[in-house]
């Protein structure tokens, strides 16, 4: 429980610093001097988000100790309200009818979706409609002490009743073919070059936002607080620390990048479907953070950079090897990378040799 | 004292019928013959009708023998003599009453006896009603069982009854039962429709009632009205208990592969504090050995390809248990300080697990072999059908449940599980290899959800996808059970398949989910630590 975690304020900057430079190229190099194809700077762009949400989860599993294995929901919250934004607006401004309606013979929006087709007011929504969901189910789960595991274990019985939700069709969310064909985001054509590389941009530049955020905030002395609430919570609540508000904030928090995260994803992807609800998504987020290794955010942003930019890598040409690959990085991590790629410093300090033969090979 | 006399006038006839009938095989047919050549229009109706009885009552060679004459009737093939029928076959002369050739000398002087449409109907009746009975092909008798329900002129309903019971497709046998009941209930006499609607109320059933009611709506007779309302109360209730006990039934064979499922989480996570979220995997692995040893069979031994389900039993424990084992070995004993990190290797285990078996065996349902005992049941009450697979799943995880409860408080290995699960040092210190009972219970725990899947092979589709639709219901019952507890995992797993059938008729099976997995979030906040937790203070 309480292995001492190394602090990495030399990662740290230098990991800000990349995402920085990333924020900055792309536009310039994109925009400007087209050395990035738009299909590159997508790709850039929706690792970005899948960082974020990396970034989400490691604050509340890394930090906190809570496991979610439901992170996925929030994601999805947040691409669920994004979409029906885009659709919502295609309709009232250019009078596109979204395919899900036409499929459904219905000619009018549910009620719920009045007013989703203004910006501002899809964005207050991806904010507070998360943020309140993880509020309430936080409270009476935090307030029960609902922990380890079995936290773990419901966020996921969540994550799948809103996919079995969301499967259906008559539920006003697009059912099993969920959403699909924005033509616009902020009156802007979705597909133009500048639009995409415009995307990936402020979804990197979120990235570097949250990421920044979540640095100075775990520093704080809120930070430590939730590093005690993670090494022995017991204890904590001896000293007569009240235990729920700091976990309820920083679960909700997440919560909302999660969904923030979504909201930027979702328009560069250009569909939602419920299958973004499944539970191995939301493990496979848990697998970034481990890879990366917890408790250090620099390690959530590499672990998600990695396995995504793999995935898209391998989808191109051996889609059926991806869990195998997946599944053979879980298993080396937990044996033998118990804090995941950070740990392979200290195993290179342990091991001059190894260290000799890679800087050799680099070297050479 | 006035029926004495009637019942001396009776005795004797039946008494007659009787001897005759066994005495002379061959003098009833003549003069059951005579009439259709010489009656009247209405005797000959009766002859015809008589020869029909006569052919159902006495079955094999006497409904042979009628439907042949009712045949040569029918297509004015008949001939009549002096004294006797014969029937012409092209270019020989059989006598009716015996069917034995004769000569055209031998028979005299023949003519064709009057036939008109009304007769050639009563003919054509008792010819369906003779195929229906003797015909050796199911699809012909089919055939007659649509005229006879056309044309009813020598049809009756005890000639019915009789055929209803001889008959051997069970289809057929339902349809022919049908029939004879509606003809009961069409009866002219008010007191015959009351005993035919006791008689359809003594089986309780969907057909039934629906036939009582369409009859019933017409009924002026209020005697007879009132007596159908309440038979019709009554097969509602019978039916309405037999939907309740059916749903029941499915409820608890949904929950024995809950429970083998749950039953191995539950011993592992007691024990070890692991959550091994490729059980639902061990499951799949249960099930593809039990199709290896079916497919073994079919290839090696085909005579005893009917007990490969007996013969997976140890098959598809040792499998599932020895890639438990494999895990725990490999990877699980490595992690036991990190219970989230279990989560993670046991995940990427089943995704391993799940791909694996795609690439090998491919993502489409496998078949399998339903052997006479598993197929068919047992009408209990009403519609309620006790089925013989779900019976078999359901006697599986009885049999583990003994076994395991006997392993547990009966043994030495039970001892030490039930020692290391309390306290691990202390166990260890009193000099229980903890290493082996850890690797032993994970095989025991894997080998039982190996069992889950054996016996839901004969209910559920079985493909590399199939753990994760009893994964989250296996891990609800853990959850809702608390660890390590038999009691609690038995009555969680009858709980959640109790609550998963109930809903399912009537709010659809997502809902039914939903409900679930809502009911247990709510039950954590209320016990954090399931149902049977040991007391304690957090």
């Amino acid at each position: 429980m309480s292995d001492a975690r190394v602090h990495h304020p030399g990662l740290f900057r230098a990991t800000a610093g990349a995402i920085a430079v990333i924020a900055v190229a792309l536009p310039i190099l994109g925009g400007v001097m087209g050395g990035i194809s738009p299909y590159f700077a997508n790709i850039i762009g929706q690792i970005a988000t899948f960082a974020l949400l990396a970034v989400a989860l490691d604050l509340i599993w890394g930090y906190a100790g809570i496991l979610s294995l439901g992170h996925g929901l929030f994601f999805a919250m947040g691409g669920y309200l994004i979409a029906m934004h885009l659709l919502k607006a295609g309709f009232e401004f250019s009078g596109i009818t979204p395919d899900f309606m036409i499929f459904m013979g219905w000619s009018e929006f549910p009620g719920f979706w009045a007013g989703l087709e203004h910006f501002p007011y899809a964005l207050a929504l991806i904010v507070l409609l998360p943020g309140a969901l993880a509020l309430v189910y936080g409270f009476v789960s935090f307030r029960s002490r609902v922990s380890g595991v079995y936290f773990a274990i419901i966020t996921q019985a969540l994550t799948y009743i809103a996919m079995l939700l969301m499967f259906r069709n008559d539920t006003g969310f697009g059912g099993n073919n969920g959403m699909t064909g924005f033509a616009e985001v902020l009156g802007q054509p979705i597909g133009a070059p500048s639009v995409v590389i415009g995307l990936a941009t402020v979804s990197v530049l979120l990235l570097l936002a949250g990421f920044l955020f979540a640095g100075w905030l775990t520093g704080t002395s809120f930070g430590r607080l939730l590093i005690a609430i993670r090494d022995d919570e017991a204890r904590l609540r001896f000293l007569g620390y009240e235990t729920l508000w700091p976990k309820l904030a920083i679960w909700s928090l997440s919560a909302v990048l999660a969904a923030l995260a979504g909201a930027l994803y979702v328009p560069q992807v250009g569909i939602i479907n419920p299958r973004l609800l499944s539970p191995d998504l939301s493990i496979e987020i848990a697998v970034w953070v481990a890879l990366g290794g917890r408790g250090a955010l620099s390690g959530a942003v590499i672990g998600a950079v990695i396995i995504s930019a793999l995935k898209f890598w391998l989808s191109g040409f051996a889609p059926d090897l991806w869990p195998f690959i997946l599944a053979g990085v879980v298993l080396v991590v937990v044996v033998v990378l118990p804090n995941g790629l950070l740990d392979l410093r200290g195993l290179l300090r342990q091991h001059p040799a190894l260290g000799n033969i890679l800087s050799e090979k680099r070297n050479g | 004292m006035n029926f004495l006399p009637r019942f001396r006038l009776i005795l004797p006839v039946m008494l007659a019928a009787l001897l005759g009938a066994q005495a002379a095989p061959a003098a009833p047919r003549d003069d059951l013959l005579a009439p259709v050549c010489t009656g009247a229009f209405g005797d000959q109706m009766a002859a015809l009708q008589s020869i029909a009885r006569y052919g159902v009552e006495g079955g094999g060679d006497a409904a042979a023998w009628a439907l042949r004459v009712v045949e040569a009737f029918d297509g004015r093939a008949l001939r009549c003599g002096a004294d006797a029928a014969f029937i012409e076959t092209g270019d020989a002369l059989l006598s009716a009453a015996t069917l034995e050739p004769v000569s055209a000398a031998e028979a005299g002087e023949l003519s064709s006896p009057s036939v008109n449409l009304r007769l050639r109907a009563v003919s054509a009746s008792a010819a369906g009603l003779l195929t229906l009975m003797t015909a050796p092909d199911p699809a012909a008798r089919e055939a007659a069982l649509k005229v006879v329900s056309k044309r009813r002129e020598a049809v009756t309903a005890d000639l019915l009854e009789r055929i209803a019971a001889a008959e051997a497709d069970p289809g057929l046998k339902q349809a022919v039962s049908e029939l004879h009941a509606s003809m009961l209930l069409n009866d002219p006499d008010p007191q015959n429709r009351i005993q035919a609607i006791r008689a359809i109320g003594q089986t309780a059933s969907q057909r039934n009632l629906s036939l009582l009611t369409q009859a019933m709506s017409a009924e002026k007779d209020p005697q007879v009205a009132a007596e159908a309302q309440s038979v019709i109360a009554g097969i509602e209730r019978t039916l309405a208990a037999g939907k309740l006990m059916s749903v029941l039934y499915s409820g608890m064979s949904y929950a024995s592969i809950l429970f083998l499922a749950a039953l191995g989480l539950a011993v592992i996570f007691g024990l070890m504090g692991v959550i091994n979220l490729a059980q639902g995997e061990l499951i799949m692995i249960g099930a593809y050995s039990t199709w290896l040893v079916q497919e073994g069979l079919r290839a090696a031994a085909p005579g005893l390809l009917d007990y490969y389900l007996i013969l997976a039993i140890p098959v598809s424990f040792a499998a599932s248990a020895a890639v438990g084992i494999a895990m725990e070995a490999l990877i699980i004993r490595r992690l036991y300080t990190r219970p989230l990190m279990t989560l993670l290797a046991t995940w990427a285990i089943s995704l391993l697990l799940i791909n694996t078996v795609r690439v090998v065996f491919g993502s489409q349902n496998l078949e399998f072999h339903q052997p006479g005992y598993v197929s068919g049941g047992v009408q209990v009450l009403g519609d309620f059908i006790m089925t013989m697979n779900r019976l078999f799943a359901i006697g599986i995880a009885v049999v583990a449940f003994v076994a395991v409860l006997w392993l547990l408080r009966r043994t030495m290995f039970g001892l030490n599980i039930r020692a290391v699960t309390q306290n691990r040092e202390m166990a260890g210190a009193a000099g229980i290899d903890t290493r082996r009972i850890d690797w032993m219970t994970f095989g025991l725990g894997s080998g039982l959800a190996g069992l889950a899947g054996l016996a839901l092979s004969p209910l559920y589709n079985v493909n590399p996808n199939m753990g994760a639709n009893f994964i989250v219901d296996s891990f609800m019952v853990v959850v809702l059970g608390g660890v390590g507890s038999l009691l609690g995992a038995v009555l969680a797993a009858l709980g959640i398949g109790q609550i998963n059938v109930v809903i399912e008729p009537v709010y659809g099976a997502v809902a039914a989910k939903v409900l679930v997995l809502l009911l247990i979030i709510g039950f954590i906040q209320w016990r954090p630590e399931g149902l049977f937790a040991p007391k304690g203070r957090r």
